[in-house]
């Protein structure tokens, strides 16, 4: 065989394995390396006990992940912004020291769960309050092979690659602590992307308030909407939730409703805060 | 470990056994059933890139957009092939709100050469209605003035923010 007759080979053998990786793509999209599962999605820590947050690899290929404890600030509107290391203060600082968790680095084949193990440890003398932070786990990208960094003849080519992950709260509360919150102002608005029901959530107290918004209408048993993994967290006082609507709900989102703030169900479930309100 | 772990994860099935044992009130016997369940979340990338196609540099500075919606070429570029937006898929809890957050920025090299690209995801607040939503993440390319040819490369954070 001449050397011509392989390198001809050659270009039709990465055609066809480019074409399979094509084919793959299309039947399993949603299995890119690097996807992940995390479960709990919340946790909190009462005390010293410690508890495990489970990782599993949901992707097709083996993939290596890195856990690291970060900083989040809650915004007016609700978001959570990420905050650095030199703009951390002491409660945060004081959150970070305190949480022990490993491992901090794994590999996992497909399908392959893995435990990570979380605990406390409060220093002496530690100020009553909640402290807080968020796990995070994110997939470390591969390293690209040389073979794909051809560089084109003319103009550019650009290869950006989504490191992605997810973040979960890890909360301690330190005392005895307590919170109230109040629902006012809800009102109806209209942007580009579509309607939302918006009001303000406030809230007083040591520690933050977390749980589900059920908005009902009187004449209705069931709730019109249901909202989960609301949070008002200590650094703010008020926020505002902003919740999209499709156009049929947007439909009952008027007159006479009632908007309550629950906790959920795993905290006791408890009513929070509720306000009726006529929408105009 | 691992038989917890799998309980765990087959946190949907057990719900359904567990509730399905309450309706069913036994006249003459009861027993208990206990299962340790499990909110979870999982995030996937739906295989779309972030691709801004194939781009032949102009004299003068300017951009290209990428969105879900599309490409806009800039002013003196010549833009061509397809293009798209990252996308990814997000399931958890019926009814969760998320937030989502991207680098706002990413610096693309290649060799000493470089260009930066905002970055952009197409939500910040992410409702899971039924359980599942999916958001994607488009950006803005600076190409600079004779943009030096080449491959570059460059990678960015994306990161769903739980409550």
């Amino acid at each position: 065989m001449t050397i011509q007759a392989l390198r001809a080979l050659k270009t039709c053998c990465i055609g066809l394995t480019s074409l399979a990786t094509a084919m793959t793509m299309t039947l399993t999209p949603a299995q890119a390396a690097g996807d992940l599962l995390v479960a709990p999605t919340r946790v909190v820590l009462d005390g010293d006990r410690g508890t495990e947050v489970i990782l599993n690899n949901i992707g097709s290929e083996t993939a290596t992940y890195r856990i690291s404890l970060e900083l989040r600030r809650m915004t007016a509107d609700g978001r959570l912004e990420e905050v650095s290391e030199e703009q951390s203060n002491q409660i945060e600082q004081a959150a970070k020291a305190m949480i022990r968790y490993a491992p901090r680095r794994v590999t996992l084949p497909p399908n392959q769960p893995q435990a990570i193990r979380l605990g406390v440890r409060a220093p002496e003398g530690l100020a009553d309050g909640e402290y807080r932070v968020h796990l995070l786990f994110r997939a470390i990208p591969e390293a690209r092979s040389v073979t794909d960094q051809t560089v084109p003849d003319g103009g550019f080519t650009i290869a950006l690659t989504p490191i992605y992950g997810v973040t979960i709260p890890i909360i301690v509360r330190y005392g005895n602590l307590q919170a109230t919150a109040a629902i006012a102002n809800g009102r109806m608005e209209t942007d580009a992307e579509g309607q939302s029901f918006a009001f303000d959530l406030s809230r007083s107290g040591d520690r933050s308030t977390y749980g589900e918004i059920r908005i009902t209408k009187p004449g209705l048993d069931e709730p019109v909407m249901v909202a989960r993994g609301i949070a008002v967290y200590p650094e703010v006082t008020k926020r505002t939730v902003s919740l999209p609507v499709p156009p049929e709900i947007a439909a009952q989102l008027s007159g006479p409703i009632s908007v309550a703030y629950y906790e959920s169900a795993n905290d006791g479930g408890a009513l929070i805060a509720k306000s009726d309100m006529i929408i105009r | 470990m691992s038989k917890f772990i799998k309980a765990a994860l087959a946190s949907s099935v057990l719900v359904a056994s567990v509730m399905g044992a309450t309706a069913a009130r036994a006249d003459t016997a009861t027993a208990d059933a206990r299962a340790n369940i499990l909110q979870q979340v999982t995030v996937n990338s739906d295989g779309t890139a972030l691709d801004f196609g194939t781009i032949v540099t102009g004299t003068a500075a300017s951009t290209v957009s990428v969105s879900a919606g599309g490409r806009s070429c800039g002013a003196g570029l010549v833009c061509s092939g397809a293009t798209s937006a990252a996308g990814f898929d997000v399931t958890g809890t019926a009814g969760e709100t998320v937030s989502v957050a991207s680098d706002p920025s990413v610096t693309l090299t290649s060799g000493t050469n470089s260009m930066t690209a905002n970055i952009v995801a197409s939500v910040s607040t992410l409702t899971l209605t039924g359980g599942v939503g999916s958001f994607n993440v488009g950006g803005l390319l600076n190409v600079g003035a004779n943009q030096a040819d080449g491959a570059y490369e460059g990678s960015f954070n994306v990161t769903v923010n739980y409550n």
